[in-house]
Parts: structure tokens; C-alpha cells; sequence
């Protein structure tokens, strides 16, 4: 006999029961507990504990699809383990699905069978929505991204300020008064986006995009209504606010004429808008979009802009941001863009879609209650840095420089962490 | 004419093919997933790459790392195909020469070997038996014991019927628990293939940067 559902939970079972398309039912059926997941998790790696392995998080979504949908769920659901969608559940699929997964997909590229732990994942996660039960730093965050524009609810005239004295740095420094930081120009080529921790805490970077465009030459320009990169509805799993915020970017490239979004670096927002926002808007974006690693890139391979890696000179790695290279396809670029703009480099072992996690994906770092698991679950990202011996770690996404910036206190791992733009900046040689 | 065991194997094999076929079709007639994002990569070439190149022991950590397992593994779904293979043989009564029935029977009882080590570890590793169910018992058990068993019959036809009713309850079986991986085995290593494919990582590029 099946529980009594509540409202929330039958809302909840109602959306699982929409999604069920061939994939989702696919990979709903094809876990076979080999287990064998275990050790390509870095949760399950740093913790070993058990329920953190990927087959447990697979086993339970695909707990609820025997118990409502198969035949042996229904009538003998402890023979196939299938589960009633109840408290206990629920409370479970809280604690495991947001508090001890980033969603990061290693464990899916390695997987015996092939099964899509992100995808389940993020499904699962989407039914928690429809009962009010993401965790409140990471909703809050959702909630100031669609209510302010930006998920660190910056005003408006603030961004623009900083804008404006990064601009008069940047005029300083490369000694021409003509130089800018565009704001709200029509008809560009370019429109940039931002993580919103660059303005708040990180502008250097922003200073750094708008060296490497003033050397390259670009016709671009910043929204300063509709500039965030990130969509953090696509780590809560809120589909209704992940189709807003993509609405939103593809009016502004409307209103300001431009041809090209360029996405600045963030791993999940890359993947959000270039991947997943076409899907949620269902409808093809009527504009070009790339990250920005493969402008960079772009611009060195075509000679538009000129490096002398003799400006970087310390031994560098650099962290493959899972969203960004194992589930976006940008694997290479920053690594030409790094053999070119600096002297010494290293790769980490495992690399590229092999990579482990930071930690920082999948919403953890806007999920306090689940702290000491990521700064634990990164210790295997820390070992990874630390047996390179370099003193610059670089990565092109904001998630992870944060993560990174903790690991390297908490572990004491004594490097400098960068973004590619950085580094591609410091190296810049300006006719 | 077809003995009373065969026509319950008869049975029990359509019940099974007809369950099956309709799984496969139901995920296959929903398609590939509509996908409105412009693409970076190809997704045959991808598809292909899941089903060679990813699964490679050098390539699959899950291999590399647990090679005996991953070993036993193979051999065991190996031995199931043969198995099936030789059912069809038995079932027909069809004449193999006797040193392909005798090496089949070892290969058979050496699959049967890897099937019970698996099963083995499930109950001793405390990871593996926290996410088991009985299911997972049972289908190993049922597996392991139509290898035995298949050895035997090729060995001495003379327990045929025994073998025909044990794979009648193998193929009522199949379609319910977690044996029908069967089935979403590949359709699962097309949607990671068409997955990886379309976002351009599958095939993995060579490093030439």
C-alpha cells in the first residue's frame, strides 16, 4: 500500500511523472550497483561515506520511479528497493542531492553503464523546488537574481560607479583617455557578461577583459540592466526561473543590437545559458554565443592581440571548471591561451574531462549549511594542486576561484589563484 | 514436434520479448532529446566513441581502477551471450562439434565462476551490500545459475527440461528487475554519446595544442 501523498509531495511526483521522456526513464533504468562509482567522486573519495556515492543518489530518484512506475515497485517494492515519496525520502534527497553533490558529471563519463547522475540529479532537485525545499542560501540567491537582476543584488548606480573608476584605471594604465569600458552601446558586436562577484569583489578581472578588448580592438560593450553570467535557478533546479533570467539576457541582446553574447568566466553560467538556456526558453537563440575563453583564444590564434609569457613567469596549473569543459566542450582553448601567455606550465593529474571537482559547483558555495562537506570534499582538488608544485593556479570560472581561494587557506597550500584573463592581461603587449 | 518444456521455454521467452520490446520502444519512439542549443561537436561520431573508445579499460576509471571486477565483469556478461547463443543450439538440438561443446562448458563454468566472485563481493564489501536490494541477489544468482546449469546440459543433454523451465523463470524475470539493463544498457550509452557529442567532448580530441 502506497503512503498518502501530501499536496507538495504530490506536486512534487506530478513533475517527476512529466519528465519522463526516453532519457530520463533510460537512466532511471540502467544503474546496475557495480559500485564501482564510488572513486570517482570527490565526496565519496574525501568522506567515504557511503550514501555520497553516485549509484546511492541514482538509486534514489530511481527509487521513486520503481515505486510509482514499475510493476515490481508497486507490488514488491522491497524486493527492488523502490521507495514511497515520503518524509524520509524527502529529507534524504535534501541532504544528499543539494548538500552532497555538485552536479559535476565525473562520475557519469565513468560510469560501468553510462548512467546521467547530473541530469537525475538536477530532476530530483527540481521536484524539491515544487515543495519549497531548496536550501535558503542557495534560494536566496535564485531569489536576488530574479528580483534584483543580479544574484548579489548590486543597485544599479553602484555597478555603474565601479565601472566608471575601472575605466579611468584602465585609461591610466594604458595611457590613452580614449580608452573604455563601454555601458549600454547599441549596436556593438559584443556584449559582455559579468559574475556579479567581479563588481562586488573581484573588479581586477573586469579590468583585465577590458584591457585584453582595448588591445584587441573590440566592438563591445556591457549591459548594466542585464550583464549576470550566472543562473543559479539551473543548480536549485528552479525551471521557471532558469527560462526568466535566460528571457531576460535575450531581450538585452535585443535591445542593444548586438550580435554576439559573450560569457564571461563562469563555469555553470557558461553551461546555463549556452546549453541549457536554448532548452528552457525552447526556442534557438537568434544570436551567436561563446565564452570568452574561446575569444581570447581567438584573438591570439588571429594576432589581434600579442603576448610575452616572459611576464608570467612562475611555474602555473590550471583547474578544468567541470560545467565549462567536461559538460561544455571548452577543453583545449585555455590551454593554448596558457602555453602562450605564460612561461612555465603544468597540468594537473587527472585532467581536462577527467578533472576532478573543486567542490564550489552544484550551488555549495551558496549552501552554508553543507560548508565543512565542501571544504572537506576538496581536499582531493587541494592534494591535486599541492603535487603540481605550481604557485599560480588558473581556472576561467568565478564558482571555483572562490572555492579555490578557501582550499588554499583551509589547506594551506601557500598559491595565487587567477582567472585566464588575468594572466592573459599581466602578458599583454600594447603597441 | 515441440516437447511441454519447450512450449512453457516458448512462453516465457515471448512474455519476455514482448516486455522488452515494449521498454525499448517506449524510449525509443520518445526519440533523441529536442535540443535547441547550437551544437559544438558530432553526435554519431560521439555515440560510436561511447560504445568503443569510453568504455575502454585505459579510458574507464571504474575499469582501471577495479580491473578484477571490471574483468569478471566482461567475462560474465560474455558467458550470457554464449549462453543464450547455446540455448538456441540445445533448444534446436542442433550438433556442434565436441570440442566447441566441451570449451564452451569450461568458458561457461569460469563465467559462472566470475558471476558468483561478483556476487561474493556484494555481500562481503559493506558499500556494495548498503546499496544492494534482493534484486540485485537475485538477478546474479538467477545469471550464475543459467551458467551452471547450461554447462551441465551441453555436458549431459539428458537434464534439458531442467534447463528449459530455469531459463523460462530467467526470462519472466528479466523484464522486472534490474536485469532489464538488458535493454537501457545501450540506450543509456546513446543519450551520454548524443549528450557528450553534441557539447563537442566525445570523441575526446587529440592534445595537440
Amino acid at each position: 500500500m502506497r503512503a498518502k501523498l501530501s499536496e507538495k509531495q504530490q506536486k512534487a511526483l506530478n513533475l517527476f511523472d512529466s519528465k519522463l521522456n526516453g532519457k530520463f526513464i533510460t537512466h532511471l533504468n540502467s544503474c546496475v550497483h557495480c559500485g564501482l562509482c564510488g572513486e570517482s567522486c570527490h565526496y565519496y573519495l574525501a568522506t567515504k561515506d557511503e550514501r555520497f556515492m553516485p549509484a546511492r543518489k541514482v538509486d534514489l530518484v530511481g527509487s521513486i520511479y520503481r515505486r510509482y512506475h514499475t510493476f515490481a515497485g508497486r507490488f514488491l517494492p522491497k524486493l527492488v528497493g523502490a521507495r514511497d515519496l515520503n518524509d524520509e525520502t524527502i529529507e534524504e534527497m535534501v541532504d544528499v542531492l543539494f548538500g552532497a553533490c555538485t552536479m559535476c558529471g565525473r562520475c557519469s563519463v565513468h560510469c560501468s553503464i553510462g548512467v546521467d547522475v547530473p541530469f537525475l540529479v538536477r530532476t530530483a532537485r527540481s521536484m524539491l523546488v515544487e515543495m519549497d525545499l531548496v536550501p535558503k542560501g542557495l534560494q536566496s540567491t535564485v531569489d536576488a537574481a530574479i528580483n534584483t537582476g543580479n544574484n548579489m543584488g548590486i543597485p544599479r548606480d553602484e555597478f555603474v560607479d565601479t565601472l566608471e573608476w575601472l575605466e579611468e584605471d584602465l585609461q591610466m594604465e594604458v595611457e590613452d583617455d580614449n580608452a573604455e569600458i563601454p555601458r549600454d552601446q547599441k549596436g556593438k558586436k559584443i556584449m559582455y557578461t559579468l559574475n556579479p562577484r567581479e563588481p562586488k569583489f573581484f573588479p581586477l578581472s573586469i579590468s583585465a577583459m577590458a584591457k585584453i578588448y582595448y588591445a584587441a580592438k573590440e566592438s563591445w560593450t556591457i549591459s548594466t540592466n542585464t550583464y549576470d553570467v550566472t543562473n543559479y535557478s539551473y543548480y536549485s533546479g528552479d525551471n521557471e526561473g532558469a527560462r526568466e533570467l535566460t528571457d531576460r539576457l535575450c531581450k538585452e541582446m535585443k535591445h542593444l543590437g548586438t550580435e554576439t553574447l559573450v560569457l564571461a568566466e563562469c563555469g555553470h553560467g557558461s553551461r546555463a545559458i549556452r546549453w541549457e538556456g536554448p532548452n528552457w526558453i525552447e526556442k534557438k537563440y537568434p544570436f551567436t554565443v561563446i565564452t570568452v575563453i574561446e575569444v581570447i583564444a581567438d584573438y591570439i590564434r588571429s594576432g589581434r592581440i600579442k603576448l610575452d609569457p616572459s611576464k608570467n613567469t612562475q611555474l602555473i596549473t590550471l583547474h578544468d571548471p567541470c560545467n565549462l569543459v567536461r559538460a561544455g566542450g571548452i577543453v583545449e582553448e585555455q590551454r593554448f591561451i596558457l602555453k602562450n601567455a605564460v612561461e612555465n606550465f603544468i597540468e594537473m593529474t587527472p585532467n581536462r574531462e577527467n578533472n576532478y571537482c573543486c567542490g564550489g559547483g552544484g550551488g555549495q558555495l551558496a549552501m552554508s549549511e553543507y560548508n565543512e562537506r565542501r571544504v572537506d570534499s576538496g581536499r582531493i582538488k587541494a592534494d591535486q594542486i599541492r603535487a603540481t608544485g605550481a604557485k599560480i593556479v588558473a581556472t576561467p570560472c568565478h564558482n571555483c576561484i572562490d572555492q579555490l581561494m578557501g582550499l588554499n587557506i583551509d589547506y594551506k597550500l601557500g598559491v595565487e589563484i587567477n582567472t585566464i584573463g588575468e594572466i592573459v592581461a599581466n602578458a599583454l603587449v600594447l603597441d | 514436434m515441440f516437447t511441454i518444456y519447450q512450449w512453457i521455454f516458448l512462453g516465457g521467452f515471448a512474455i519476455c520479448l514482448i516486455s522488452c520490446l515494449i521498454q525499448f520502444f517506449k524510449v525509443i519512439l520518445s526519440g533523441l532529446p529536442k535540443d535547441f542549443s547550437h551544437p559544438l561537436g558530432k553526435t554519431l561520431p560521439a555515440i560510436f566513441y561511447s560504445f568503443t573508445g569510453a568504455m575502454s579499460p585505459t579510458k574507464k576509471e571504474t575499469a582501471y581502477l577495479h580491473l578484477p571486477t571490471y574483468m569478471a565483469g566482461i567475462i560474465f556478461h560474455v558467458g550470457t551471450f554464449l549462453g543464450f547463443f547455446y540455448l538456441i543450439i540445445l533448444f534446436f538440438n542442433i550438433q556442434l562439434p565436441e570440442w566447441l561443446d566441451y570449451s564452451s562448458a569450461i568458458f561457461l563454468i569460469i563465467s559462472a565462476i566470475c558471476g558468483l566472485s561478483i556476487l561474493i563481493k556484494r555481500m562481503l564489501v559493506s558499500k556494495l551490500r548498503n546499496l544492494s536490494n534482493p534484486d540485485d541477489y537475485i538477478s546474479n544468482i538467477l545469471v550464475t545459475g543459467f551458467h551452471i546449469l547450461l554447462a551441465a546440459t551441453i555436458l549431459n543433454n539428458q537434464i534439458l527440461a531442467v534447463l528449459l523451465i530455469y531459463s523460462t523463470l530467467l526470462f519472466l524475470y528479466l523484464p522486472i528487475g534490474k536485469l532489464r539493463h538488458t535493454i537501457y544498457f545501450f540506450t543509456s550509452r546513446i543519450h551520454l554519446g548524443f549528450f557528450y557529442g553534441w557539447r563537442g567532448v566525445w570523441p575526446i580530441r587529440k592534445h595537440n595544442i
